[in-house]
C-alpha cells in the first residue's frame, strides 16, 4: 500500500555559527514522513535531531532547500503565516512541558483552541474529552502547572497539542523530564493518539519511547544515516524490541 | 484589530492582567496621577480664561478706563473721546483717588493706591457683582474680592485705612467683584462706599476727586491706537493723566500665577507620563525575557506576532483608560481648591465645570502615548523566532534596566531640582523670585516736597541705616503705539535688580531701555518718540527690560532724559541695612516734616508680596515633592518586583548557602544604589545647565524674560543625597518580600 506524504523535505541545509566558528548540522538532507506514521528521529547528541524536527515543522527555517507540508513549501512563508500554518497543520510537545504557568489547565488549553474555533464552548467539550483520554481527573482541570505532577503537566500539554486536530504532532523528547512512572502513562497517550490515524514525528533518544514508533529514522553526520519499520512488529511483541536493539546497534550507537 | 482577534487573545489578556496586578496597579496609579495634574492644567487653561472673559461680559466691563482730576474735567470732554475712532461707548463716573494704607492686611499694613466709588451710583459699565455681608447701613465699605481673599479680612469684620494720616474704619460691607481692578497688579485697586458715606468721603478729600472715564472700543478698533489717542488728547488739553489701564494688560496680570501653575503642571505631568512610560516599557522588555520561552511556545501553537503583541499591550491600554478616567474624576475634586488659591491672585472665583473637551484631549494623549509607547517596547516579540524563544536565545542581553533605572531616577530628580529651586528662592532667597516679578525692591519710597530734594538726600547721606538711596520713579509716559510706565532712575548702575535682559539699561540723556512688550516694534539702536507734558523727545534704544505687572510695556529713562518731556520727579527709593522701614518711616516723617510730603512702606508691600507668592509656590512645592516621592515608590516597587521575580532562583541558592534575609534585602537595596546615586550625580551637575533654562521657559510665559533664580548647587545635593537616601529606605522596605523565598522552594521549582 503506497503511503500519502504529508512533510517532504529535499535539500535541506542547517548550520549554527558564522567564520571558522560555523557548525554545519546538515547540508543536503532529503527525508518524507507519511500520514498515519509514528515517526521516531534517533541519533546521538548534536546530530541534529531537534534542529531537523523543528525545520519540518516551521518552527525554525533552515537555510536552503525545500520543505513541502500538505502540498505548501514552508520555507516560503513568512513567519506570520508560519504561524497560521502551525495552528492549522501542527502539535508541539517539548520536553520542558511549558504550559503557560499561573494559567490553570483548562485555559492553557482554550488558549490554544480558540485559535481555530470561534466556539468557546466547542472547545472546551473536546478539552475534556480529550482530558478524559489522557487520563486528567476533572479536579485538576482548573489546577496550574505548579499545582500538579510532571506527567499530568505533560499530558496536559499534549491535550493543548491536539486541541486543534493538527495534522502532525511533533514531540520533542516528551518524557525527557519525567520519572519512569509519568513517561509510561505520556507515551500510552502518543500511542492510543496514534492508533486513532494521528501522524506524530517523535525525537527522543530514550529505547522505550522508540518503541511505539512504527518507523525509526536514524540521524548522523547530518544525513538520514539509517531507517527501520517497526510497524510490522505488534507494541508488545519482543521482536519489535529486538529488531529496535539491532538497528540502533547497527548505527554505532 | 478585529473582534475575532480580541476573541483569540482575550484569555491571554485577562491572564496577563491577572498575573502581573501589582506592576498593572502600579502602572495605573502613575497614568491615574498623570491623568489628573493634565486634566487640572486643562480645565484650568480652558476655563480660568474663559469665565474670565464671561464674567468681564457679564459686568459689562470697559476695554480702557483713565482716571483725571476731577477740577480739570469739562464739560465736552465727554463728546470729544466718544469721537475717538473706535469708541464705541463711554461712560463717566466720580471718584476719590489717593494712596492709603490699609491696617491689618494680612497681618500688617499695606500702601495701596486706591479709587473709591459711590456703591449706588448707577453704572453701565464696569458694573459690580455683590456680595453683602452686613449691607449698606452705617458706616460701611465693600472691598474688592482680592483684598478679603489676600488681606485675610473675613464676613462681618472691619477694615481700617490711614490717609494722610489719619485713621477710617468701616464695617466691610460685603464682597465686591470686578473686572476693572481687581488685584494689585495694575497698581491700583477699587473701594465701594454706600452713597451718604461716598459723599462724606468725597467731601473730605475733595482734592482727590476724579472723574474716570469708561470706555467700550468697537470689534476691530486697535486698543493701543485709542489709548495713545486719549493720552495724545489729554496732552493737548493740558488735562493730567492719572491713570489709564486696559482689558489686555488687566487680565495678563490678573491670571499670572494661573499661567504659570498651568505651565508648571503640564510639564510636571509631561515628566510623569515619561515615567510611566519608561515603567511600561521596562515591564514589557522584563515580561518579554521572563516569559521567553512561554511567548516561544504560543508562537509554535499559532500564535502571530501581532496577537502576542496585542496581548502585552491591551492590558496597559485597558489599565491606562480605566486609570485616565479615575485621574480625571479625582481631578475635579481637586479643581475648586486649586481655583481657591488662583483666586488669591486673580480677585475673581469661578467653579471649575466638567470638560468634556479636557477630558477628551486627556484620553486621546495617554491612549495614544500608552498604545504606541507600550506597543514600541513589544516590539521585540515580532523578531523572537519561536525556536529561539524556547531554547532561551534572546539574541542580546537588555542592559536596559539599568539605563531605564538611570532615566527615570534623573527625571524624578529633575523635578525634585526644579521643586528645590523654587523653594529656595521663594523661601530662603525671595528676592530672587520678587525680583523676577517686579522691577525695583526698595525699604521706603520718599516723596519729597517741592525743592527739597537735595536737602532729603543729604539726610539719606548721613543715615547709618541707609547702604543706598537713589531717585527712581515711575511714571506715564506715551509713544505712537500706546502709553507705558516709564522707570525714571538718576543712575541705573545703582539699581539693585536688573530687569535689564538684553542690552543695557540708559546711561546718557538720549537713552531708553524697553519693555518686552514693544521690544519686537524697536530693535536696539533704532529711535523711540515719548510724549509727556505736552513735550516729546526721541530716544535711542539701548536695551530691552521685562516687567511682568505692567505686562512689559515699560521703559527705563534716565531722570535727565526725563527732564526733557517731564518735570523733575522727587521721589527717592531708600534701601536700609536691617528691615525697620516702619520706624524709620515715622522718625522721618515726625522730624521732617517739611522735607518729607509722602511716604510708601515698599517693605510691608514686598513683605505682602511674598506672603501671596509663597502661599501659592509652597502649594506648588508641595505637590511636586508628594509626586516625586510617589513616582521614587511606584518606581521601586517595579523595578524590585522584577528583580526578585526573576532573580527567584539566585537567591535561594544565596539562602541555601548561608546568606541571611536581611544580607539579601540590603545586598538587592544596595544593587540599585549606584545607579540611582550616578542619576543624581548627573543630575546635579547638569542642573546647573538645565534648571536656569526650564526656569527661563517657565518664568518667559508670565513675561519674565529673565529671571533671577539661584540654583543653589548646595540644594541640588542635598536633594540628590535625599533621593538617594528615600531610594534606599524604599528599596529596603519593597525588597522585604525576599524574605518568603525558601531553598525549598528553589528545588520545589
Amino acid at each position: 500500500m503506497n503511503k500519502q506524504t504529508v512533510i517532504s523535505a529535499k535539500h535541506l541545509k542547517k548550520a549554527f555559527g558564522k567564520g571558522d566558528s560555523i557548525q554545519v548540522i546538515y547540508s543536503d538532507l532529503n527525508i518524507d514522513i507519511y500520514k498515519g506514521d509514528f515517526t521516531v528521529i534517533m541519533g546521538s547528541s548534536g546530530a541534529g535531531k531537534s534542529t531537523l524536527m523543528y525545520s519540518l515543522s516551521g518552527m525554525d527555517k533552515p537555510d536552503g532547500g525545500e520543505i513541502h507540508f500538505d502540498g505548501t513549501d514552508i520555507t516560503k512563508l513568512n513567519n506570520d503565516r508560519l504561524a497560521v500554518f502551525r495552528r492549522k497543520q501542527c502539535g508541539f510537545v517539548f520536553q520542558q512541558i511549558y504550559l503557560i504557568d499561573k494559567m490553570n489547565l483548562m485555559d492553557n488549553v482554550i488558549t490554544a483552541g480558540v485559535l481555530t474555533s470561534k466556539d468557546r464552548e466547542e472547545i472546551e467539550n473536546r478539552a475534556k474529552e480529550l482530558f478524559s483520554l489522557v487520563n486528567i481527573p476533572e479536579n485538576t482541570w482548573r489546577k496550574t502547572s505548579s499545582q500538579i505532577s510532571g506527567g499530568e503537566a505533560q499530558r496536559a500539554g499534549i491535550v493543548r497539542a491536539v486541541i486543534n486536530s493538527p495534522n502532525v504532532l511533533f514531540a520533542d523528547e516528551p518524557t525527557g523530564a519525567l520519572n519512569s512512572a509519568n513517561s509510561g502513562a505520556v507515551l500510552d497517550v502518543f500511542t492510543s493518539l496514534h492508533k486513532k490515524g494521528q501522524s506524530i514525528v517523535m525525537v527522543t533518544h530514550d529505547k522505550k519511547s522508540a518503541l511505539r514508533g512504527n518507523r525509526i529514522i536514524y540521524i548522523k553526520d547530518g544525513t538520514i544515516f539509517g531507517e527501520c519499520d517497526l510497524g510490522k512488529f505488534e507494541q508488545d511483541n519482543t521482536e519489535r524490541a529486538e529488531k529496535l536493539d539491532e538497528f540502533i546497534k547497527e548505527m554505532g550507537w | 484589530m478585529g473582534l475575532r482577534i480580541m476573541n483569540k487573545i482575550s484569555t491571554l489578556i485577562l491572564h496577563n492582567l491577572k498575573k502581573a496586578k501589582g506592576q498593572y496597579l502600579s502602572f495605573g496609579v502613575f497614568i491615574c496621577l498623570t491623568a489628573f495634574i493634565i486634566n487640572i492644567a486643562l480645565v484650568l487653561a480652558f476655563q480660568t480664561f474663559n469665565a474670565y472673559d464671561s464674567l468681564f461680559d457679564q459686568l459689562d466691563t470697559a476695554d480702557v478706563n483713565f482716571i483725571i482730576p476731577q477740577i480739570q474735567d469739562h464739560s465736552d470732554l465727554l463728546t470729544e473721546v466718544e469721537e475717538i475712532d473706535g469708541v464705541s461707548f463711554v461712560e463717566k463716573r466720580g471718584g476719590v483717588f489717593m494712596p492709603v494704607t490699609v491696617r491689618e492686611f494680612a497681618g500688617s499694613d499695606f500702601d495701596m493706591n486706591t479709587v473709591f466709588y459711590n456703591l449706588d451710583e448707577e453704572r453701565t459699565l464696569n458694573r459690580l457683582d455683590v456680595t453683602e455681608y452686613s449691607g449698606k447701613s452705617g458706616r460701611s465699605v465693600f472691598i474688592p474680592m482680592y483684598m478679603k481673599e489676600l488681606g485675610g479680612f473675613a464676613e462681618g469684620g472691619r477694615i481700617a485705612y490711614s490717609i494722610d494720616g489719619k485713621e477710617h474704619t468701616y464695617d466691610i460691607g460685603g464682597v465686591v467683584q470686578e473686572m476693572q481692578y481687581g488685584n494689585y497688579g495694575t497698581g491700583l485697586i477699587g473701594g465701594y462706599f454706600p452713597g451718604a458715606v461716598y459723599e462724606d468721603f468725597a467731601l473730605e478729600y475733595r482734592d482727590h476727586v476724579i472723574a474716570e472715564y469708561s470706555l467700550k472700543i468697537s470689534g476691530t478698533a486697535d486698543l493701543n491706537a485709542i489709548k495713545n489717542a486719549i493720552s495724545e488728547m489729554l496732552r493737548e488739553k493740558g488735562i493730567a493723566l492719572l491713570n489709564i489701564n486696559d482689558r489686555d494688560t488687566a487680565k495678563q496680570t490678573r491670571t499670572m500665577v494661573c499661567t504659570l501653575l498651568i505651565v508648571i503642571f503640564l510639564a510636571l505631568a509631561a515628566i510623569i507620563l515619561a515615567v510611566s512610560i519608561f515603567l511600561s516599557n521596562f515591564r514589557i522588555r522584563s515580561a518579554i525575557e521572563d516569559e521567553l520561552a512561554q511567548m516561544g511556545v504560543l508562537k509554535a501553537i499559532g500564535y502571530t506576532s501581532q496577537m502576542i503583541i496585542a496581548s502585552a499591550v491591551m492590558p496597559y491600554l485597558l489599565v491606562g483608560i480605566v486609570s485616565t478616567a479615575i485621574g480625571i474624576a479625582l481631578s475635579y475634586a481637586v479643581l475648586p481648591f486649586v481655583a481657591g488659591i488662583l483666586a488669591i491672585q486673580s480677585g475673581f472665583s469661578y467653579t471649575p465645570d466638567f470638560d468634556i473637551m479636557a477630558l477628551l484631549i486627556v484620553m486621546l494623549i495617554l491612549t495614544l502615548a500608552i498604545s504606541l509607547f507600550s506597543y514600541l517596547s513589544a516590539g521585540k516579540i515580532r523578531r523572537l523566532e519561536p525556536i529561539h524563544a524556547i531554547r532561551g536565545i534572546t539574541g542580546n542581553e537588555s542592559a536596559g534596566h539599568t539605563i531605564l533605572l538611570l532615566i527615570v531616577s534623573f527625571g524624578i530628580m529633575v523635578l525634585l531640582s526644579f521643586a528645590g529651586t523654587l523653594l529656595y528662592n521663594v523661601n530662603v532667597k525671595p528676592d530672587h523670585f520678587m525680583n523676577t516679578l517686579s522691577e525695583e525692591l526698595p525699604s521706603v519710597i520718599f516723596t519729597a516736597e517741592d525743592g527739597k530734594m537735595t536737602e532729603l538726600k543729604e539726610l539719606l547721606e548721613n543715615d547709618s541705616r541707609v547702604s543706598l538711596f537713589m531717585e527712581y520713579a515711575s511714571v506715564p509716559v506715551s509713544y505712537e503705539s500706546g502709553s507705558l510706565t516709564a522707570f525714571v532712575c538718576e543712575d541705573f548702575s545703582k539699581s539693585t535688580n536688573d530687569i535689564c535682559y538684553e542690552g543695557h539699561s540708559p546711561v546718557k540723556e538720549n537713552e531708553i531701555a524697553v519693555g518686552n512688550a514693544i521690544s519686537d516694534e524697536f530693535p536696539i539702536g533704532s529711535e523711540i518718540e515719548l510724549t509727556a507734558h505736552n513735550k516729546s523727545a526721541s530716544y535711542i534704544v539701548t536695551g530691552y527690560i521685562q516687567s511682568v505687572n505692567n505686562a512689559g510695556a515699560v521703559c527705563q529713562l534716565t531722570s535727565a532724559g526725563y527732564e526733557k518731556i517731564g518735570e523733575t520727579t522727587n521721589t527717592v527709593n531708600v534701601y536700609l541695612y536691617h528691615k525697620n522701614a516702619n520706624e524709620f518711616i515715622t522718625e522721618y516723617e515726625e522730624n521732617h516734616d517739611a522735607i518729607i510730603q509722602s511716604s510708601v512702606n515698599f517693605e510691608q508691600m514686598s513683605e505682602n508680596g511674598k506672603r501671596m507668592y509663597t502661599s501659592i509656590v509652597s502649594v506648588i512645592v508641595m505637590i511636586l515633592f508628594v509626586v516625586s516621592v510617589l513616582m521614587v515608590l511606584l518606581v521601586m516597587y517595579v523595578i524590585i518586583n522584577s528583580m526578585i521575580s526573576r532573580r527567584r532562583q539566585e537567591f535561594g541558592i544565596y539562602k541555601a548557602i548561608g546568606y541571611t534575609n536581611r544580607q539579601l534585602t540590603v545586598k538587592t537595596a544596595l544593587a540599585l544604589i549606584p545607579v540611582v546615586a550616578v542619576a543624581s550625580i548627573i543630575s546635579v551637575i547638569a542642573g546647573l545647565w538645565y534648571l536656569p533654562a526650564i526656569n527661563n521657559i517657565i518664568f518667559s510665559m508670565i513675561g519674565a524674560v529673565k529671571n533671577h533664580f539661584e540654583v543653589s548647587v548646595w540644594i541640588l545635593i542635598v536633594f540628590a543625597m535625599m533621593f538617594t537616601a528615600v531610594a534606599f529606605v524604599i528599596s529596603i522596605l519593597l525588597s522585604a518580600p525576599i524574605k518568603k523565598i525558601t531553598a525549598y522552594s528553589l528545588l520545589k521549582d
